[in-house]
């Protein structure tokens, strides 16, 4: 035991005192937060070119309404006041212009209008055609027969925001038109199309004397991202704290570090040294995020929606989790003679720990319902899985992270006991590597 | 007492027979020299002395203990093949090494250890900064910080030069003097001439020397004449009774068989030349290693199988 904590005490201090662990565990977040903060950072970054369109209107009715939307737009719509409360231009200007056919047909007015996009006169066109606004008959349109479309042009087609304000201004006004032809009052429409909101509540409760309490209001963000959160937290620590295992334990063996230490220490608990080593720093990880992640979401006002209660689980978990994965991860480590090889027999092991990614969605809409049960008691998924079970409300019963949690070490039992034996005949052996069944023999034969 | 004893051990990888019923007992206090052609058994023996390796046969005492544990606290081990920690300062490494036995007093013993092995100035230094020779002088105080009472050095001497050899010499002398027992390995037959009180050989995994420099020499007898000619005019060949010539250049070592009289032999290279030195001596462990391991013996070895084969 005194051994085992020697070790693992080594290997806590080699991996938290690099500059390498301070730069991983500032850069992770930035990494998956990077995102998010490009785009406040970028927000200002947008083309402010006017975007000109040329509207070719068969109805002859239409274009006003295109054009005064356009003017409505650029007056309205495309300034943000800053700070200092002047005008501050945030989108391009759409520029519409009317298109006189003059006799040409409809081949030679695409090609024409096409041929300004390409020499950037315009940045597109569109064609409202002559039927527009007459309401889709299924009798003179049956199925495979044209259909009545606004053709958009382009030499740019990753540009929504013009394709999409012209979609809607032009339906808008389509849709005005047909109700007065029917002689319904739009306004008649628009007022009786308003929706009631839907509020989502959790169940009524009785407190301690007996009074009924009032169910609390679900904040939809906070009981998706606090689950969700929780199970990436694990993902990630498990990737970066046990992960690392592999290229230790290769290190050890070929730089003959290995031996030193069997001459001091018998195998087993070399590893379990290793293993012991790797739990703290996995811990240690999420200890920082997890106070981190509190301090920010308590800045933002939603402290009671913080998973406090399960952060003890949270601990067992990844504490089990890192001990199953981490004597893989060992057992490949002391098998193979390069990295390169420990790709091939990695493969299935990261294909195991994403699994629970896999199937989140399914669990999170159902995560009562047999398959969630199932798969959160697969033991390779269950620190994740039932983790984010129990972080949906109501939770889970009692007895199902307790299953778990039983089915979880027997299984990690099984994995440490293996990986013993395969880290013991590995570990001094040079030359090629260990093929996947040959780690099988030596787990079962020892 | 024995601080070591082998009882017929037998080591096995696939059908490869490592170590082929080995018996060997070793005596405290004393130093045990290990030797025997590369790939012999010698490194798969020393493991199975650490328990690195558990024998297909037989038993082993360590100590007095048939203990299960793959280490031993009161052991210190210096493996062949040598690694340590690269971004870890030397001290931090001794420190390591010194915890793992058990030794947590061992500023002390360091300090002394690397003030000896002219270290003191690389203590707080990285591992990855020192030479090859030192990172070896450290990993060999790594081995001997916690005073085992018994070391086991795996080729100790290899790749140093002559002024580091002579103090790691020394050094493994000491550690018999505060009275260790010291088993080591090694290629170079002077130093194992020198330093053992006992010399073991195995080859192809079976023993085929074990005792002192003196009973090991008595076997083979004074069937050696070493020789120096001046104005040499003629071949050695022609001499009676002369078996094997070993020419070192300006000297020559002849093998002669047990019936040959020296005098004849004198005489006949006095013919040969003017003799500057004759001298009858008994074979030198270079010499006897080279009878045992040598192309010679590897032929009549394979003879005798091929006989073998044909009989059977």
């Amino acid at each position: 035991m005194r051994k085992m904590l020697v070790v693992a005490v080594r290997e806590y201090q080699a991996a938290v005192r690099t500059k390498a662990f301070i730069v991983s565990l500032v850069a992770m977040p930035i990494l998956m937060g990077g995102g998010i903060i490009a785009q406040v950072l970028l927000k200002d970054k947008v083309d402010l070119t006017d975007r000109k369109i040329a509207v070719v209107d068969h109805t002859g009715v239409l274009y006003d309404a295109v054009a005064a939307a356009a003017k409505k737009r650029d007056a309205e719509r495309i300034f943000e006041a800053t700070a200092s409360g002047e005008k501050k231009q945030v989108q391009p200007r759409f520029v519409v212009e009317e298109v006189d056919t003059a006799g040409r047909n409809e081949d030679q007015l695409g090609f024409d209008l096409s041929e300004q996009v390409r020499k950037g006169g315009l940045f597109a066109f569109a064609i409202i055609p002559v039927n527009a606004l007459e309401p889709p008959n299924k009798e003179t349109e049956p199925s495979g027969a044209v259909k009545t479309v606004i053709d958009y042009h382009t030499n740019t087609p990753t540009y929504f925001d013009l394709p999409r304000w012209l979609d809607s201004v032009v339906n808008g006004e389509v849709r005005r038109v047909r109700l007065e032809k029917a002689g319904v009052n739009p306004q008649v429409v628009a007022t009786a199309s308003t929706p009631v909101p839907l509020e989502t509540w959790g169940l009524v409760k009785k407190d301690a004397s007996g009074k009924i309490t009032k169910a609390q209001e679900t904040n939809r963000a906070a009981s998706f991202v606090a689950p969700a959160g929780l199970m990436m937290l694990m993902l990630m620590v498990v990737m970066v704290g046990a992960s690392p295992l592999v290229q230790i334990v290769l290190e050890e063996k070929m730089q003959r570090i290995a031996e030193v230490l069997l001459g001091s220490i018998p195998p087993f608990q070399l590893m379990m040294g290793k293993l012991l080593g790797t739990v703290g720093v996995s811990l240690t990880i999420s200890t920082v995020y997890l106070v981190g992640g509190f301090a920010a979401v308590s800045y933002a006002g939603f402290a009671p929606y913080f998973p406090t209660h399960l952060l003890w689980w949270f601990m067992v978990y990844q504490a089990l989790a890192v001990l199953m994965y981490g004597s893989v991860f060992i057992s490949v480590g002391a098998a193979v003679s390069d990295l390169k090889e420990s790709q091939s027999l990695l493969t299935p092991v990261m294909v195991l720990i994403m699994a629970p990614v896999f199937v989140w969605g399914n669990v999170m809409q159902a995560p009562t319902a047999t398959f969630a049960v199932v798969c959160s008691l697969f033991p390779p998924a269950t620190p994740m899985l039932m983790l984010l079970r129990q972080a949906i409300p109501p939770g889970v019963p009692a007895w199902q992270p307790a299953l778990g949690i039983v089915l979880v070490l027997l299984t990690t039992t099984l994995f440490v006991f293996a990986a013993g034996r395969v880290f013991r005949v590995g570990i001094l052996m040079q030359g090629k590597g260990a093929k996947f069944g040959e780690m099988l023999r030596w787990a079962i034969r020892g | 007492m024995n601080v070591i004893e082998l009882h017929n051990i037998t080591k096995t990888f696939g059908k490869h027979v490592a170590v082929d019923d080995l018996s060997l007992a070793v005596p405290r206090g004393s130093i045990y020299g290990f030797i025997g052609p590369n790939g012999s058994g010698k490194t798969t023996t020393l493991r199975m002395i650490m328990r690195i390796y558990f024998p297909d046969r037989g038993a082993i005492r360590v100590l007095g203990e048939e203990s299960h544990g793959a280490a031993h606290d009161r052991i210190g081990y210096l493996p062949e093949e040598r690694g340590l920690y690269k971004k870890m300062k030397v001290r931090e490494i001794l420190r390591f090494y010194a915890e793992l036995k058990g030794r947590r007093d061992f500023y002390q013993a360091a300090d002394a250890w690397l003030e000896r092995l002219s270290l003191t100035e690389w203590a707080n230094k990285k591992v990855e900064t020192l030479s090859k020779g030192m990172a070896q002088k450290v990993q060999f105080i790594s081995a001997v910080i916690a005073d085992p009472e018994l070391v086991i050095l795996d080729e100790p001497f290899s790749g140093l030069d002559p002024v580091n050899m002579e103090v790691l010499r020394e050094c493994v002398l000491d550690l018999r003097k505060k009275g260790s027992t010291v088993i080591f390995s090694t290629h170079d037959m002077a130093v194992a001439e020198r330093m053992c009180d006992f010399i073991f050989m195995i080859y192809q995994g079976r023993k085929v020397l074990d005792g002192t420099l003196d009973s090991i020499q008595n076997q083979y007898g004074q069937d050696t004449i070493r020789v120096r000619l001046a104005e040499r005019d003629g071949d050695l060949t022609v001499l009676p009774g002369v078996e094997k010539i070993t020419d070192f250049g300006t000297l020559q070592e002849l093998r002669i068989t047990p019936e040959t009289d020296t005098q004849d032999v004198l005489e006949s290279l006095m013919r040969l030349g003017r003799v500057t030195h004759f001298e009858l001596a008994r074979p030198s462990l270079q010499d006897i290693f080279i009878r045992i391991a040598g192309p010679e013996a590897e032929k009549a070895a394979a003879l005798s199988r091929k006989l073998e084969a044909a009989h059977a």
